[in-house]
Order: structure tokens, then C-alpha cells, then sequence
């Protein structure tokens, strides 16, 4: 059994639960540990070093040191923390500066941290410390047939001097898990683009034409659903999906997965465990298309 | 080795539509993208258009993508894409019109650079910054500048004003591609670096007012691509978002970028977590909130519902004496 210390990120226990749960669901399956950080904060969601930059390195100094007092690595669901946590985490390691001063503050809350703790994204443990073998071995249900497009977003890639999983210039991490699951990934431009998701409420309609072109272009090269490890990104590319199809001028309907609930599907999760009810496009068609492919 | 270049052919005078031509060439040791497509260029196809000069990736010009990704070609070993792509695919920048193959009109970026003033404004009124005076042989000019620990820190190098505009970044900027009217990295990066300036005499805070406004630095998207793809390793996003602490900082927050960043760190120093109703709210006002009305509606009507009432994380206080650390309560 693998054990990480789980830090979800604020949407995921939001407005984005079904992500938690179906995280949770294949980490029972796949003899996966992953302990709550009840006292974790918010990353800041990208943007606290624009208020201010110790700010973003004492709360996220905090949670490394949380899961370092633990002795375990964090494991994250969501891009934008893993990027967060990742940068800071390289500042401290990197800057005695920086930690001498993170440090001075963690010590009046009966904290240290010595930059032990690595910082993973779901669908890399699932490659590294799970194995894709080991996944083929208890999925019970084929993606054989579906054609999945993968869209890695930009906090899971770049930059690449934080965020150290993949080629940057042409990961590959998401199309072997889908091929593992025995779906086909689909290839366009945008796999590694944008959502937009970081100016949803500041300027929708640049936002939303990121998302939107993104859609567009997995649904031209007949893609049946897109896929994401990222809640931010779903935000954009599933629950602004209609807002998206107006600033575009494009007919979309294109279901859109956490990345979780896509394994979840191939280890014999259903439409409720998964809580597909709550997303915006439908998955039946998908869904009915995998209820076929007994394995 | 034999290898294949396609590359993005376009005469606007000529051709109603784009096309792709591939060429065989042979590599070399060392040989870069450049120096294959000067080889094609003499050697199989005399029309085949790009800019160069350098050679040495300091002028910028043979900025183009390639495979996909906007790089320098004189900089690009083409064992290297081989490897990884097998092709070598050129395509002339993103973002900006197409004037013949693989060369743009760069007129829009350089308005936009024009659009930040990259000069230092008016003079300081203490006379020993206005003083001319002759250098001493072997005497050094002091740039301040140059000097500020905020550009070291930014990616490790003495970055921000390093910049070759050769618009890589702007060729790969996801706010661009959403608004063609958006700055772009390389105009607020430079903008960073003259709101930075210690000789720059900015008396009203023009330059952050100004860059407040739409199109300007809180409409980044945070895509990163500007820092990961700058050739010269600057970060512009990080410069970005220098510009926005600076703006919160000197209580210039009337832009809904501003608005929605001090609400994070509002919701977070309440309650250690964030708050997507309250921040969403903060962000873009009634008219902000009128207009996400129907998505979330639609959002309420399949469950998807943030908490009214957000429980304290555990050991809040701990989250509390950050923020009194750092001297930020007044601020939120």
C-alpha cells in the first residue's frame, strides 16, 4: 500500500466534489493511502503571490510542513496546487533565505520544514507509483473503442523548472494512462494549451474562447469526451461549456471528465458513484458505450 | 542522417490559402533549424521566406514555432526535434498576421511595447540624478536597474530587462490568444521593469493605473507559456505578477483582477480556505454576478453548489499569525 498525505485543493470539496469522491473510490481500489490534511489551507489559487509573495510561500511552507512532520509526500488532484506547492516547495529547497524566513514563522506554530516532501499529481503517482500494469490488472471494464482527448492544462507542465513530470514540449503521460485503460487518445494542438480558467471572473470572454477552441478542436478530430486533471480546468471546459459555445459562435457538447472518474469508469465505478449527474454535458452516451466492453 | 522539413508556405498575393511544402536535407553535427532552412533556402528553394540575422540568439529574428512550439531557430538543434518529433515542422509565429511564409508583421506587438512607454518619465527633481558628468577611464556606468535584487530573483538570472523581442512569448500567450487586444509578456514585463526603475519618475502611478485597465496586467491567464518558452530565460509572467503585488500594495484596486485577488486572500485569511460564491461575488460585483447567473443556475441545478458557510480549517490561528506576520490585515 502506497500512503500520501491528500491534499485535494478547495474546488474538489466544493463545487467540484464528485472529483474527491471518485479520488477517493479508485484509491480504495488501486490500495492507495491517502490521509486528510484537515489543517491544510488553500494553495491560493494561483494568484496570492499577486497580494503577496511570503504570503504564498508561509501557507504552503505550512502544508509541506505538515505532511514533512507526517513523513509522507503529498499527493494533489488539482493543477494549480500541484504547481503552487511545487513552487514553493523549489523556493525553499532552493533559497536559505526564503526558508530561514518561512521557517521563523513555522516555528511560532510548532512547525519545521527541511524540503523533504515531494509533491505529486494523481496521474503521475498512478504512473510511477502504481503502474499502469498493475491498473490494467484491476480494471475490470475496457475504454476500447472510446476516443478520449486528453487535456493536460498548463499548471501540470509548466513551468517546467517547478513542475517536473513530463516533456513539456510533448508530454506523453495522459495518452499512455488512456491507452492503458485501452482507449484511444485523441491528438490536437490544444491538449496542452490554456482552459482560461485563471480570468473566468475577471474576463470571461478570453477565458471562455480558450476553453471553447480547446472543445471545438478535440470534437473535430471526433473526439467522445475529453478528459482533465485539473477541477479548475473542468470548471472552464464543462460548467462554462454553454457560455463557451455563445463567445465562440460553435455548436459544443463535448462530456468532460476528471481524470479520477475516468479510471474510476475502467475499474466498474457507475454513473452515481462517479457523480455524473452533477456535470453540466451529459456522460451517458459515453457511459452506454462502455457498459458493452466487458473485459 | 536525411531528415524532412515541412514547412508553412503563404504568399497572400499568390496563394488563396495557406500550404505546407516538405524538403530533404541533410544533418550535420550542430546543425540548427537556421541552418537548414538557409541550406534549403540556397541549396533546393529560393522562395521559402524568413527572417534571420544573428545567427547567435540575440537578435531575435528567426523566431518561428517549430513542432508546434515557438522557439529561435539558430538555437534549435535539429537532432534534437528528430529525436523527439521526427520531422522538423516550421510554421511562422502565432498571434500575429502573416505577411509571406514564415515572416509576420510585428507591427501590433511593437504598438503594444510603444503602448507602455518604455522610457523613464520626467525628471527627478534631486539634482544628483540629473547631473551629467564626465566618466573616469575604466569608470563604469551605474544601472540601477540592473542592480535590483527583484530582477535576480525572478528566474535566477538578472532577467526582465534582458529581453530580445523576439516574441516568442507573445507568439505562445494564451491571453493573446483569448484577446488580441491583451498586452501581452513581453509589454509588461518591460513595464515591470520601468515601474522598478529608480530614475524612473512616475509621480501619480500612471504606469499602474494604467496597466490596471483592460487589457492590461491582471488580464494574464497565468498559462505560464511566456516563462517556459522565453529563450533567454525571462519569466514575464512572474513580472506580471510583481505588477499586480505592487498595484494591491499601493491601493490600486479598482480593476476586477485586483478585486478578485484581494478576495482570495480575504477568504483565506477568514477561513483557510476559498470561498467560490463570496469570491466570485467580490470579483466582478452585481454586474459580475448578474452575468454568471444562468451558469450558476445551471451549476445549482445539478448539485454543484459551493458551501454557503465555510467550516474553519483546523488550526486556523496558525493561518491568522501568518497574515499578522506579514503585516497584512489592513489589506484585506
Amino acid at each position: 500500500m502506497i500512503t500520501y498525505a491528500y491534499y485535494p485543493g478547495c474546488v474538489a470539496q466544493e463545487s467540484g466534489k464528485e472529483l474527491d469522491n471518485a479520488t477517493k473510490y479508485i484509491a480504495s481500489k488501486l490500495d492507495l493511502n491517502l490521509i486528510p490534511m484537515p489543517e491544510a489551507s488553500c494553495c491560493g489559487g494561483g494568484v496570492i503571490d499577486g497580494f503577496d509573495k511570503n504570503l504564498k510561500l508561509f501557507i504552503n511552507g505550512r502544508t509541506l510542513a505538515l505532511a514533512e512532520k507526517e513523513g509522507l509526500d503529498i499527493m494533489t488532484i488539482c493543477n494549480t496546487c500541484t504547481l503552487t506547492l511545487s513552487e514553493v516547495n523549489e523556493e525553499l529547497i532552493n533559497n536559505p533565505e526564503s526558508l530561514e524566513k518561512t521557517n521563523e514563522y513555522l516555528a511560532k506554530i510548532g512547525l519545521k520544514y527541511t524540503g523533504k516532501v515531494k509533491v505529486k499529481h494523481i496521474l503521475y503517482a498512478v504512473r510511477d507509483d502504481i503502474g499502469f500494469d498493475k491498473l490494467k490488472e484491476k480494471a475490470v471494464k475496457s475504454l476500447k473503442g472510446i476516443k478520449i482527448a486528453p487535456f493536460y492544462g498548463c499548471h501540470i507542465l509548466r513551468p517546467s523548472s517547478a513542475v517536473k513530470f513530463d516533456d513539456v514540449e510533448n508530454p506523453q503521460g495522459f495518452e499512455e494512462l488512456i491507452k492503458a485503460l485501452g482507449g484511444e487518445p485523441v491528438s490536437y494542438a490544444r491538449r496542452t494549451k490554456c482552459c482560461g480558467f485563471q480570468t473566468i471572473l475577471v474576463n470571461e470572454s478570453t477565458s471562455t474562447s480558450l476553453a471553447g477552441n480547446a472543445i471545438y478542436e478535440a470534437q473535430e478530430k471526433e473526439a467522445d469526451v475529453m478528459v482533465t486533471p485539473c477541477p479548475l480546468c473542468h470548471l472552464s471546459l464543462d460548467t462554462y461549456q454553454t457560455v463557451a459555445a455563445k463567445n465562440i459562435n460553435k455548436k459544443l457538447s463535448l462530456p468532460i471528465l476528471h481524470l479520477p472518474q475516468l479510471i474510476g469508469i475502467a475499474l466498474g465505478a457507475d454513473y452515481a458513484e462517479m457523480g455524473f449527474s452533477r456535470h453540466n454535458v451529459s456522460l451517458r452516451g459515453v457511459m452506454a458505450k462502455v457498459r458493452q466492453n466487458e473485459i | 542522417m536525411e531528415f524532412k522539413v515541412r514547412a508553412y508556405r503563404f504568399n497572400p498575393e499568390t496563394d488563396e490559402k495557406p500550404y505546407y511544402k516538405e524538403y530533404t536535407a541533410e544533418d550535420y553535427p550542430g546543425m540548427t533549424v537556421l541552418n537548414a532552412l538557409i541550406k534549403i533556402k540556397s541549396e533546393l528553394d529560393g522562395t521559402l521566406s524568413f527572417r534571420r540575422s544573428c545567427r547567435s540568439a540575440i537578435c531575435g529574428s528567426c523566431a518561428m514555432k517549430i513542432n508546434g512550439i515557438t522557439k529561435l531557430a539558430c538555437k534549435t538543434q535539429v537532432s534534437l526535434e528528430i529525436d523527439k518529433f521526427g520531422i522538423i515542422n516550421v510554421e511562422p509565429l502565432a498571434n500575429m498576421p502573416v505577411i509571406r511564409d514564415l515572416i509576420v508583421d510585428q507591427e501590433v506587438f511593437f504598438d503594444k511595447i510603444k503602448a507602455i512607454k518604455p522610457y523613464l518619465l520626467g525628471q527627478r527633481e534631486d539634482a544628483a540624478h540629473n547631473r551629467f558628468k564626465t566618466l573616469k577611464e575604466g569608470e563604469k556606468i551605474s544601472q540601477p536597474v540592473y542592480d535590483k535584487s527583484e530582477f535576480k530573483n525572478l528566474t535566477g538570472n538578472e532577467d526582465t530587462p534582458n529581453c530580445i523581442l523576439c516574441e516568442c512569448c507573445y507568439s505562445e500567450c494564451g491571453g493573446v490568444v483569448g484577446n488580441k487586444n491583451y498586452l501581452g509578456p513581453a509589454a509588461l514585463a518591460k513595464l515591470y521593469r520601468y515601474a522598478e526603475d529608480p530614475r524612473d519618475n512616475d509621480k501619480n502611478g500612471s504606469r499602474l493605473v494604467n496597466g490596471s485597465k483592460p487589457n492590461g496586467f491582471w488580464d494574464c491567464v497565468h498559462c505560464q507559456s511566456c516563462e517556459q518558452f522565453c529563450p533567454k530565460g525571462i519569466s514575464p509572467v512572474k513580472s506580471i505578477v510583481r505588477l499586480h503585488e505592487k498595484s494591491v500594495k499601493n491601493s490600486i484596486t479598482f480593476s476586477p483582477g485586483s478585486k478578485h485577488v484581494v478576495s482570495i486572500a480575504r477568504s483565506i485569511g477568514e477561513t483557510g480556505r476559498l470561498d467560490e460564491i463570496k469570491v466570485a461575488f467580490e470579483s466582478g460585483g452585481v454586474t459580475g454576478l448578474l452575468n454568471d447567473l444562468p451558469v450558476a443556475f445551471g451549476a445549482g441545478l445539478k448539485g454543484k453548489i459551493p458551501p454557503l458557510r465555510h467550516k474553519l480549517i483546523k488550526d486556523m490561528e496558525d493561518i491568522r499569525l501568518a497574515y499578522k506576520e506579514l503585516d497584512l490585515e489592513d489589506k484585506l
